[in-house]
């Protein structure tokens, strides 16, 4: 829920609450003054028939007005003083109920006593009454109207800062756009997340540097004295009247370094492609890719006598990072080689942006829902890190390419769906 | 053929340039910035051995004085940082190769005799050992006169036993060579390619030069 509709959700209600308890306290007071004052025409009207009598020493007339009515009937009981009363009559001719306010009093002439009621139509008032209800209630309105405008305008005015705080965040992105630009803004809420969000920002692109530096340095340590190692051992080796001790431990040494290379290598890799370095993106051909790659191991395969089926298209168009599409493809190639056994099959088809490598080799025989796990293998070859796997599912994970594995039908099925790169 | 190794470890330097020193290369070592900007600026080399990583500055830097002074020596790229930007920048200013660190001294000489052939290319494509010839623009092999028809990797393996003649070969730089750093340690794939190699070139009349040595390789060579 916006802020703006939680804070309307409170307000509203207590704003019209708060105008119907005025308009009905105000309809009260208005209608008790207006009565009031009719009371106070009344007792005028019984100064003028009081000052009638006393001039002529005779009643009035008798009035029958829609607004004013005044009549005498002879008192048979005491004499009483001034007598407020409303009264309610039905009007036959305009098919209402009308009120009245009514005076009753004693007045004396020729010696008789009569009772004089003078009557004043409370129509007018509660027509003045109606007319202020109804002012009452096009004022809420209006100020409904007014507040709903303002806020729409007014409000989307003043969190313009706010929201564009918020779309500069969501475009920050450490390989592209890692700047943010925010609006000016003098209200100080909006400053202080201003400050907030470029601080943030310029941590994490130092952060980031970091990291990308300490991972390039950390290869760069590794791999200099591990080239030493190499360069030192392949000189050694060159050297003639070798026995055959020294030959078995000059090799030993020689798959251990290069053993750990790869392991730094690969890792490091790993660890690159976790921290989104490899960012720039373009439309790689995976079927072309892949027919390099193939045609590259085609001969290493043969001497294997594995037979590879090719069912490829010409063109799978897929947006990704180019190097990444190579050690995906090529990772992927490799696996289906070197577990392959000698008279082996491999297949390899793109159906629906799907690419499927099966391949003929050993039974598993450990569960096979970990082979994407870092250093699990099912042989203990020395020739494998078991890293392979787990740098296709990496890098299919970078791009959201749903990658999966299965034996089935005595055949290991590893395949890649891209999302179509259009 | 003069080389200049722009290395600042010493060990390493030493190294390359021990084995290159065997396949009758003279080599040079600058161990900075400093002296590989005044080592390029005074004298000429067929080719360049570059660290980017180096004490005083860059190698890349060292890369665009070499363009401004518009000098055409080969370059080859040897950094420890498998970086892929520096690949990048490094190919784009012209350097001719980029090779990532730990490398094959087997491995560095055959690309820095390819650097050299592209770079000298005035016709004199043609590679001789004894009866053997390859033309690599062609990419053709002669034993005494007679074709040798060789599939593509046999042909990647000849060039490279030639380009490291005299010298022993670990199977796992042929395998790197071959196939990439991936494949490395899978040795029956070499085994069955080099037989093929030292079948067709003895039935085509040659030679036997694939040595092979105990636990560590092969060597290339007439004795």
């Amino acid at each position: 829920m916006k802020l703006l509709a939680k804070y309307n959700r409170v307000t509203i209600p207590i704003t019209i609450a708060t105008l119907l308890i005025s308009s009905i306290a105000f309809y009260f007071i208005i209608h008790h003054v207006l009565v009031h004052q009719l009371d106070k025409d009344l007792l005028i009207e019984k100064q003028e028939i009081l000052h009638h009598i006393d001039e002529t020493g005779a009643l009035p007339e008798v009035s029958d007005y829609k607004d004013q009515q005044i009549n005498f009937t002879i008192s048979r009981d005491r004499p009483m003083k001034n007598k407020f009363s409303t009264q309610t009559v039905y009007d036959s001719s305009e098919g209402e109920e009308k009120t009245f306010s009514r005076l009753d009093f004693p007045v004396s002439a020729n010696g008789i006593t009569y009772i004089a009621t003078v009557k004043k139509s409370q129509q007018e008032t509660e027509d003045i009454v109606r007319l202020i209800l109804m002012i009452t209630f096009a004022v809420i309105a209006f100020l409904l109207l007014i507040l709903s405008i303002a806020s729409r305008f007014l409000l989307g005015k003043l969190w313009q800062p706010f929201n564009n705080t918020i779309e500069q965040l969501k475009q920050f992105n450490l390989q592209g756009k890692n700047e943010i630009e925010l609006l000016k803004t003098n209200v100080d809420e909006f400053t202080d997340l201003n400050n907030a969000a470029f601080l943030m920002t310029q941590k994490v692109n130092t952060d980031y540097e970091l990291l990308k530096s300490f991972t390039e340095n950390a290869s760069h340590e590794i791999q200099t004295p591990l080239a030493i190692i190499k360069t030192k051992l392949e000189l050694l080796s060159q050297s003639e009247n070798l026995a055959e001790a020294q030959v078995n431990a000059i090799q030993s040494l020689n798959d251990a370094t290069t053993r750990l290379s790869k392991l730094n290598q690969s890792l490091l890799l790993l660890t690159k492609i976790e921290n989104r370095q490899f960012a720039t993106t373009e439309k790689v051909n995976i079927a072309s890719v892949l027919l390099g790659y193939l045609d590259n191991f085609e001969e290493l395969a043969e001497t294997k006598n594995i037979n590879i089926q090719k069912n490829i298209p010409t063109e799978l168009l897929v947006e990704m990072n180019e190097s990444l599409a190579e050690i995906l493809i090529s990772n992927m190639i490799i696996n289906a080689i070197k577990h392959n056994h000698k008279g082996g099959t491999i297949d390899v088809d793109i159906e629906d942006h799907t690419l499927f490598i099966s391949n003929t080799g050993h039974t598993p025989t450990n569960g096979t829902a970990d082979y994407f796990e870092r250093f699990k293998k099912d042989t203990a070859s020395n020739d494998s890190l078991g890293l392979g796997l787990s740098i296709v599912k990496k890098i299919c994970e970078t791009y959201g390419f749903l990658v999966s594995y299965k034996y089935e039908r005595e055949r290991h099925v590893v395949s890649v769906q891209f999302t179509a790169g259009s | 053929m003069k080389i200049l190794i722009i290395e600042d470890e010493k060990e390493l330097s030493t190294g390359i340039a021990d084995y290159l020193s065997s396949q009758d290369y003279t080599c040079d070592v600058a161990a900075d910035f400093a002296e590989g900007i005044y080592k390029i600026e005074y004298n000429e080399y067929d080719c360049i051995l570059l660290d980017i990583s180096l004490p005083g500055g860059s190698g890349l830097k060292i890369l665009e004085q070499l363009k401004e002074d518009k000098k055409t020596d080969g370059v080859l790229i040897i950094s420890a940082k498998n970086s892929l930007d520096d690949k990048i920048r490094g190919l784009n200013l012209g350097a001719d190769d980029y090779l990532p660190k730990p490398f094959h001294l087997s491995e560095l000489n055959a690309r820095i005799a390819a650097i050299i052939r592209r770079k000298k290319f005035d016709g004199n494509n043609l590679i001789e050992f004894h009866n053997l010839s390859i033309d690599t623009q062609n990419k053709t092999v002669n034993v005494n006169k007679n074709p040798v028809e060789l599939t593509k990797k046999e042909y990647e393996l000849l060039l490279y036993f030639i380009s490291n003649k005299k010298r022993l070969i670990s199977k796992d730089a042929i395998a790197e060579h071959l196939w990439g750093n991936d494949m490395s340690g899978n040795f029956d794939f070499i085994y069955t390619h080099i037989k093929n190699l030292r079948k067709k070139l003895l039935d085509a009349g040659g030679t036997d030069y694939i040595k092979s040595v105990y636990g560590m390789g092969y060597k290339f060579t007439n004795q």
